[in-house]
């Protein structure tokens, strides 16, 4: 038989780092397949991605052999791999908001794309213009293809970027979390893009993903790389049903799941009724609350919450969940009285958090706790670990010298971090660990009132579970309430006792999570269920069934 | 775009009336008196009040301020005291002048800079770069007065094939060789540092851009780095780089008031002097308003032009 | 939960979770002790012993006149030469750079200091912010040397004239300088978690905003300190600046100029302490910024 088309053999990328950021990868993919590169951060996958294509950063040492068709590609001088690129090897890239010049129409970037291989110019780069818009089935082409990328919405944008490397017809597609950055239900429409995409045109894809789900639906070969070094490869279905190696069964056990069928049968027996009675004080309620973006001046109000009222019992987790827009953050942060209120009333255990004052601020505020999700700028760079976690003790004046610290090495315990890490900075703190720490200052002054932020969307699947662990595992031991804000279902599932689906600044459905993500009542919610990729090949879902062009498109795009 | 024009006119204007009352507020309450200056130290009593009250001198100040836009408006910039003659045609033979000393020198700031950030970035080589950043550090570094005496010492001096100063005898039109030749040293010596800031910050913008993921996407396309920079990444770093232009020009202006008294080229620097020492209010007043409208006009053309180059900003989001 | 995955994530493990940079930051101080910063510092310090140490290495007062050395060229009892009225130009050059000392480490610093305050408490809320914008703009409007024509005509020539026009112009800088770094730091989740447990405005400030909005400006002072430089030149240069006989370096090359072909190596000693001045400033404030982008 001929050689493969795409042949890794033994690659290794280091940095002046100690640690080579890729050990000893190899991957082969042959004609018409999709192979999945899985791995979290660290794993050195998207280097060998960018190892393939020749875009490996500055300072970065490859050795082995990436072979194209038997031609070797690591070492080619950069005018010969402006051959390859675009026309035998084109990469889609993670983020669809960057990834396009933003001064340039759509139409003028393809013909760019065009012109690179000396193809077609004038009125028939134009017609291939059209027919690539069409290909990735964006509305109307003709017309986008004068449209800036500012105009387009993040699906759209990323479909622009799937033309743009389709241009050249290239034999091998490297898409690199080609879906991490879209709302669920447009990923779904990508993913099944890309499937119709290799079925049409035979374009082997290369995908690199951390999402299970992603790959259970998309990839017919998984190749699952840790540190740089591949641990196991295998065909989907048999990877999934048994994974040889431990690290994927720990892979596979970190992901959070909904509801099998079996478990959806039982959930339309939950009742909607609250467990706690109606006529306690609650932990926070919102009363017909809206919140408007924009500036009148210019004369633009967008209401970013639209009259939503909702009601969180004492001790209890609401899981506020929905797309980009849906307005579920900025309800978050107005219960930390971080966003103004237009109208309506927000109530803090009983009190109006807007209309107090001085005391009662004070006392208001020091019940409640906020927690971000960008563990990368959510702590003061300049404060040492203790610094941090003690601070609203510093500010609240609460204690001595000595409890303070008591108090800190206390929480330091309580999120299961090690004493020595009290002197660190932030910048020596990985993310999860990051992550705990910001758990732990939220934590200081015993908040009835917690607010998470998509704590866990920015960490890798592992940490997501053991952050979540000790989240549930804290919630239960000293009982505060908690409004968790998530896009992943999945995740709100694990944590939530209530769950309100948003959208575009209204509550479409509420209820016990078992049974909002068991036996939806609303579209909205089946439909949200629905694109959610399972972690199960043997499970068909819309990224395979779906057949139909730009299914809600037009939702996104606001 | 003309909605974009109309929305910033507005504070435009607020600073420049503000300014222009500032002004005229300011150049009353300096010490020094233009009557005695005019009457000389042994007129009589009588005497000085006439000319007080034929300058209007003896009105309130907000009425006098006043009397003085009225005047402007209709074109009217009064005559200057000491010097003699309209305040417009002092202003106008200084402002042909200093207007093409600078507007020299920025054309020569601007294409320096795009050349040499241009190269510095395609080139991508270690001496292009170290040589390229000594000889801009060197050129900030040095102070206008410092670079036109070496100019002067060089060209006009040591070797002398430059005029050390003054403009073409018979004006600029007349033999436009003359004219580059009296041109070359002060326009250069006004470029220099302006060209060097330029360059560095178009240089720092072109490699921030080249950072870009679009570049990224570009670059998995096939499409050479040169392109790239060409018609993207320039493309993209020229509406702040024409923010920063606009703030050079401000500078060129105040630094041409050196130049001119280093290349006694007779503009609005040197009459600006001779009009403070002399008390001059109606020639001081609108020499310092006209600073201000300029600065205030490049604000205004720079965000235009800034606007018009980003469609981010000339297209809202439509989707 | 496995056991094993929290082995994982222990800190002393390499987890899959330590993607992070494991070295310390060097803070933008290390970078002047390398390099440009280095010589930077250097050439400063030599610049500033020299003017310090004035009367000790100086051979004659600033105003001393030597009968029978009239614009002598430069020889070893006269190393800059002699002036046009029989002074010692090394001296004088030793006792100007005194002059720019003031202005460059005295004037700059007040005038930052004025403008990171007032820069500071108007940009904490939105009237006062317009307001100190307004100003900021208008007193910018003005370029430099016209600003220090106009304040000339005002209090007269002297260095209080020039020490006044550098805060003045360094004033609105800084304070434009801080307003921006502060509202890109006060957006910042680690402000607002402050916020959140009830840290008032005065505590996010000062714990918070100031600290970690310095850098930038530590990188303008340096940037600042060799625009005085600059403009105590052009105003002497002017005949703005210090009234003689008091020698400052601006005013060296003034009288320079006027001896230019009598004695072309006049100006050449001040020049060259100008530029050194100039130029090590600029190399400290080149190596801070670069140390700030890496």
């Amino acid at each position: 038989m001929s050689e493969s088309l795409l042949e890794i053999t033994d690659l290794g990328i280091s940095f002046s780092h100690p640690r080579p950021a890729v050990r000893s990868v190899s991957v082969t993919v042959e004609e018409g397949e999709v192979v999945a590169l899985v791995g979290e951060s660290g794993s050195g996958k998207s280097m060998t991605a960018r190892a393939v294509i020749g875009l490996l950063p500055d300072g970065a040492i490859a050795t082995g052999s990436v072979r194209l068709r038997g031609r070797e590609v690591l070492g080619l001088p950069e005018a010969e791999l402006n051959q390859v690129r675009g026309r035998q090897v084109a990469m889609v890239f993670q983020e669809p908001q960057t990834a396009l010049n933003p001064v340039r129409t759509v139409g003028w970037q393809i013909g760019e794309a065009l012109r690179a291989h000396g193809g077609v110019r004038g009125k028939a780069a134009k017609d291939r213009a059209v027919e690539l818009l069409r290909e990735v089935e964006i509305p109307d082409p003709e017309e986008r293809l004068g449209f800036y990328p500012h105009q387009l919405s993040g699906g759209q944008k990323q479909r622009v970027v799937l033309a743009l490397a389709l241009a050249n017809e290239p034999e091998l597609l490297l898409a690199d979390e080609p879906t991490t950055a879209l709302d669920v239900t447009v990923q779904a429409e990508i993913l099944a893009l890309l499937r119709r995409i290799r079925d049409r045109t035979g374009t082997s894809i290369l995908i690199i993903t951390h999402n299970m789900g992603v790959v259970a639906h998309l990839a017919d070969r998984v190749v699952v790389l840790r540190q740089g070094e591949v641990v196991e490869e295998a065909g989907t279905r048999e990877l999934f049903a048994a994974p040889r190696h431990s690290y994927t069964r720990q892979l596979l056990d970190a992901v959070p799941r909904l509801p099998t069928p079996e478990e959806r049968v039982h959930a339309v027996t939950v009742d909607d009724a609250p467990a706690v009675a109606t006529d306690a004080v609650a932990a926070l309620e919102y009363d017909d609350v809206r919140v408007h973006y924009g500036s009148r001046m210019r004369g633009r109000v967008l209401p970013a919450v639209d009259g939503v009222t909702l009601r969180l019992e004492r001790g209890q987790v609401l899981g506020l969940v929905g797309e980009s827009g849906s307005g579920k953050t900025t309800l978050g942060r107005l219960a930390a009285g971080l966003v103004p209120l237009a109208g309506g009333t927000v109530r803090v255990g009983g009190e109006d958090l807007v209309r107090a004052r001085g005391r009662r601020r004070a006392d208001l505020r020091r019940g409640l706790a906020f927690v971000h999700q960008d563990p990368e700028a959510s702590l003061d760079p300049r404060f040492s670990i203790a610094e941090a976690i003690r601070e609203p003790l510093d500010v609240h004046g609460i204690g001595s010298r000595k409890g303070r610290e008591a108090r800190v090495t206390e929480l330091l315990d309580a999120v299961r971090l090690p004493q020595s890490f009290l002197q660190r900075r932030p910048r020596e703190l990985s993310g999860g660990q990051r992550q705990r720490v910001a758990l732990a200052r939220a934590l200081t002054l015993d908040p009835r009132l917690l607010i998470a932020d998509e704590p866990t969307s920015a960490l890798d699947v592992s940490v997501q579970a053991e952050v979540l662990e000790l989240f549930a595992d804290l919630q239960q031991r000293l009982g505060f309430a908690c409004v968790f804000i998530s896009h992943d279902l999945a995740v709100v599932n694990k944590v939530a006792d209530h769950v309100a689906v948003l959208r575009s600044g209204k509550v479409v459905e509420l209820g016990p999570a078992a049974r909002v993500f068991g036996a939806p009542s609303h579209d909205y919610t089946r439909q949200l269920l629905a694109a959610v990729p399972v972690p199960d090949p043997t499970v068909p879902n819309l990224v395979t069934s779906a057949t139909g062009p730009a299914l809600r498109e037009q939702h996104i795009a606001s | 775009m003309g909605a974009y024009l109309l929305r910033r006119l507005p504070s435009a204007l607020v600073v420049l009336a503000i300014a222009s009352f500032g002004i005229f507020a300011m150049v009353r309450m300096v010490p020094g008196d233009p009557v005695s200056t005019l009457a000389g130290p042994d007129a009589s009593p009588e005497a000085r009040a006439a000319i007080r009250a034929d300058l209007g001198l003896d009105q309130p100040l907000v009425t006098q301020y006043v009397t003085w836009l009225g005047q402007l408006f209709r074109g009217d910039f009064g005559t200057s005291y000491r010097i003699g003659g309209s305040v417009k045609d002092l202003v106008a033979d200084g402002a042909v002048n200093t207007i093409v000393l600078t507007v020299t020198a920025l054309l020569l700031a601007m294409a320096v800079a795009l050349v040499c950030s241009v190269l510095a970035v395609v080139l991508d080589n270690r001496w292009v770069n170290a040589t390229l950043s000594f000889g801009n550090t060197l050129a900030i570094a040095l102070p206008t007065f410092v670079t036109g005496l070496v100019l002067i010492l060089l060209f006009a001096v040591v070797f002398p094939v430059l005029p050390a100063g003054g403009t073409p005898p018979d004006g600029f039109l007349a033999r436009p060789d003359l004219s580059v030749q009296y041109l070359l040293l002060p326009a250069v010596c006004l470029a220099l540092g302006a060209g060097a800031a330029l360059t560095r910050f178009l240089t720092e913008s072109l490699r921030t851009e080249l950072r870009q993921p679009y570049v990224t996407t570009a670059r998995a396309l096939g499409i050479s780095r040169r392109r790239i920079v060409l018609t993207q990444a320039l493309r993209n770093a020229l509406p702040s780089a024409v923010t920063v232009l606009g703030i050079q020009f401000g500078t060129l202006l105040g630094g041409a008031v050196l130049v001119e008294a280093i290349f006694t080229w007779p503009g609005l620097g040197g009459l600006i002097e001779e009009a403070i020492s002399g008390r001059d209010y109606p020639l001081v007043q609108v020499l310092l308003l006209l600073s201000v409208g300029v600065f205030v006009v490049i604000q205004l053309v720079t965000d235009v032009i800034h606007a018009w180059l980003d469609p981010r900003i000339r297209i809202g989001a439509q989707a | 939960m496995s056991e094993s995955l929290i082995d994982i994530a222990a800190p002393e493990a390499t987890s899959p979770d330590d993607q992070f940079d494991q070295r310390r930051r060097p803070g933008i101080w290390t970078a002047l002790r390398r390099g440009k910063g280095l010589a930077g510092l250097v050439l400063i310090g030599v610049v500033v012993a020299l003017g310090l140490l004035a009367p000790v290495l100086a051979p004659h007062s600033a105003t001393e006149q030597i009968p029978g050395a009239n614009l002598v060229g430069p020889s070893g009892a006269h190393w800059f030469g002699t002036d046009e009225v029989n002074r010692d130009i090394f001296s004088r050059t030793l006792y100007g750079i005194r002059t720019d000392l003031i202005v460059v480490f005295l004037a700059v610093p007040i005038g930052a200091a004025i403008g990171i305050f007032v820069g500071l408490i108007s940009s904490w809320w939105t009237f006062t912010d317009v307001v100190a914008q307004r100003v900021f703009d208008l007193v910018l409007a003005f370029p430099t040397l016209i600003l220090a024509i106009a304040l000339t005509a005002f209090v007269g020539p002297g260095l209080r004239t020039v020490f006044f026009v550098i805060v003045a112009v360094e004033l609105p800088v800084f304070g434009r300088l801080t307003r921006t770094s502060v509202r890109s730091v006060r957006e910042m989740p680690y402000v607002e978690a402050a916020h959140v447990v009830g840290a008032g405005s005065l505590w996010q400030l000062r714990r918070h905003v100031l600290p970690n909005s310095m850098e930038p400006l530590l990188v303008q002072l340096a940037v600042s300190m060799s625009v005085a430089v600059f403009i105590e030149g052009a105003m002497s240069f002017l005949g703005l600046g210090v009234r003689p006989p008091q020698p400052s370096l601006g005013s060296l090359i003034r009288d320079g100029v006027r001896n230019l072909y009598d004695a072309p190596f006049f100006a050449v000693g001040p020049l060259v302490i100008v530029v050194a001045l100039v130029l090590s400033l600029l190399l400290v404030s080149q190596a801070l910024a670069e140390a700030r982008r890496a």
